[in-house]
């Protein structure tokens, strides 16, 4: 089995790439980075490493287990069958698109993922502010078709190891817009601007990794749009630079809100979207983007469109 | 002696990363944006709470926080993170102290800090603050 970690190899282009963007910054634009935050961001990145190898075992494990039942098999050297590894890559991307996208609605997700969104800044040191906790969410349940399929787990690490080393360069204001050809298949600077934006029309929008055609495909597409500044962070900023609360503030939060809420709220607490409250008390990016919506009689979303299509967020009480 | 390399590549990334933070300090990266005029205030109000139209503000003098009033009577706190700023609507958890013209202002969430503002009238605003407790 071929040991090898794209991320690892990556990691002194990451360094040279975010000194590169800094010298562009003092030239350019010097509020695009602040110490405090790229401090974060970079321990953030730090952190991640460690706890993905303190706590990844388990998720290893699982596959190992799963592989056992494969439907298909590649051999005993399936790392030669060259044509796996391009559709690994396509299918591992496609389960990053609905991975990333329960992890923006579904709260015990977002309790994770919101590390990734908590800085107010977006550059290339945004980039590796990734989630310590990613081991504590079901979210590697995603991978368990691919393996079942037979994709041999260290094929697909390899593939979500590149998937990720390709979206480590999106996170930029560098870069305006890619060739047209390219904007429309590929996952951009300027479509991951917008994922990453708490404009009301941008929340929770282009989920993709590599391949931005998941989001036309599923219905969350929006495209960037020159005349409407983005504002970058989360609904509700967190305003301090304290690295272990920008960790665990989403755990704590929704912990607590499951200790308070009512027996029969508690569940909704962890499986139903960030900012829904079983009072009303709070709102959803879909409530937000509704009373943008209704203040600035912007146009809603297509008919037919499954953009807000989360079973999890039916008008229904999950608990 | 051996040291374990997942430790060699920690510290590897520990230095680079406080060389990347400290490079950014030696750069003169991030800045320091001022709520000077009360349209800074009402566009950070704004942005911090989307649809909060501020019809009264006080920006602190030397810029770095502020407090905005909505027509439903909600009061924000903005204060400068960084080189933004971050706001929060204050509820009955807030506490507001006054030394002389300075406002000390606790919205009751230890993360965000509290926040000195030196107003013209920090009495009223204290007097607002303290009606909702």
């Amino acid at each position: 089995m071929p040991e090898f970690s794209p991320t690892q190899y990556a990691v002194p282009l990451f360094v040279i790439a975010v000194l590169a963007e800094m010298i562009w910054a003092r030239l350019k634009r010097p509020e695009a980075y602040e110490p405090k935050d790229t401090l974060v961001s970079l321990a953030f990145g730090l952190g991640s490493t460690v706890a993905g190898a303190l706590f990844g075992g388990f998720a290893l494990y699982v596959f190992i287990e799963a592989y056992e039942y494969r439907v298909f098999d590649f051999g005993d050297e399936w790392w030669a069958v060259w044509w796996a590894w391009p559709v690994c890559f396509v299918l591992d991307d496609l389960k990053y698109y609905w991975v990333h996208r329960a992890g923006h609605r579904i709260r015990w997700m977002w309790a994770s993922h919101v590390n990734h969104h908590s800085s107010q800044h977006y550059n290339l040191s945004t980039a590796l502010r990734q989630s310590w906790t990613g081991a504590f969410t079901f979210g590697f349940l995603f991978a368990i078709p691919l393996v079942l399929l037979g994709f041999h787990p260290a094929m697909i690490a390899i593939c979500g190891g590149f998937n990720l080393v390709y979206q480590f360069w999106i996170h930029t204001e560098a870069i305006g817009r890619m060739p047209r050809w390219f904007e429309a298949v590929m996952n951009t600077p300027s479509h991951h601007r917008v994922h990453h934006a708490t404009n009301p029309r941008y929340l929770d929008r282009n989920y993709a990794g590599v391949f931005i055609v998941w989001d036309k495909l599923f219905g969350t597409f929006e495209p960037e749009r020159d005349d409407e500044p983005i504002r970058y962070g989360i609904v509700r900023q967190l305003g301090s630079f304290n690295l272990l609360w920008a960790v665990f503030h989403e755990w704590i939060g929704m912990i607590g809100d499951i200790a308070r809420a009512p027996w029969r709220h508690k569940l909704s607490y962890l499986l139903r979207e960030p900012g829904w409250s079983h009072d009303g008390s709070r709102e959803t990016s879909d409530m937000i983007r509704e009373r943008w919506r209704a203040r600035t009689g912007q146009a809603g979303p297509a008919a037919g469109s499954v953009a807000n299509g989360n079973p999890i967020a039916e008008p229904r009480e999950a608990a | 002696m051996d040291i374990p390399p997942l430790l060699l590549q920690t510290l590897g990334s520990l230095l680079a990363i406080l060389v990347l933070a400290g490079l950014a300090v030696l750069l003169k990266l991030g800045g320091a944006p001022s709520l000077a005029s009360g349209e800074d205030v009402r566009r950070a109000a704004a942005e911090a709470v989307d649809g909060f139209e501020a019809i009264e503000c006080a920006a602190s003098r030397d810029g770095t926080a502020a407090l905005a009033r909505d027509a439903e009577g909600r009061i924000m706190l903005i204060k400068r993170h960084g080189n933004r700023f971050a706001g929060r609507i204050l509820t009955g958890r807030a506490r507001a102290r006054r030394h002389g013209e300075a406002l000390e202002i606790d919205c009751g969430e230890r993360l965000y800090g509290t926040v000195v503002l030196v107003l013209d009238d920090p009495a009223s605003w204290q007097a607002r603050i303290d009606a909702m407790g």
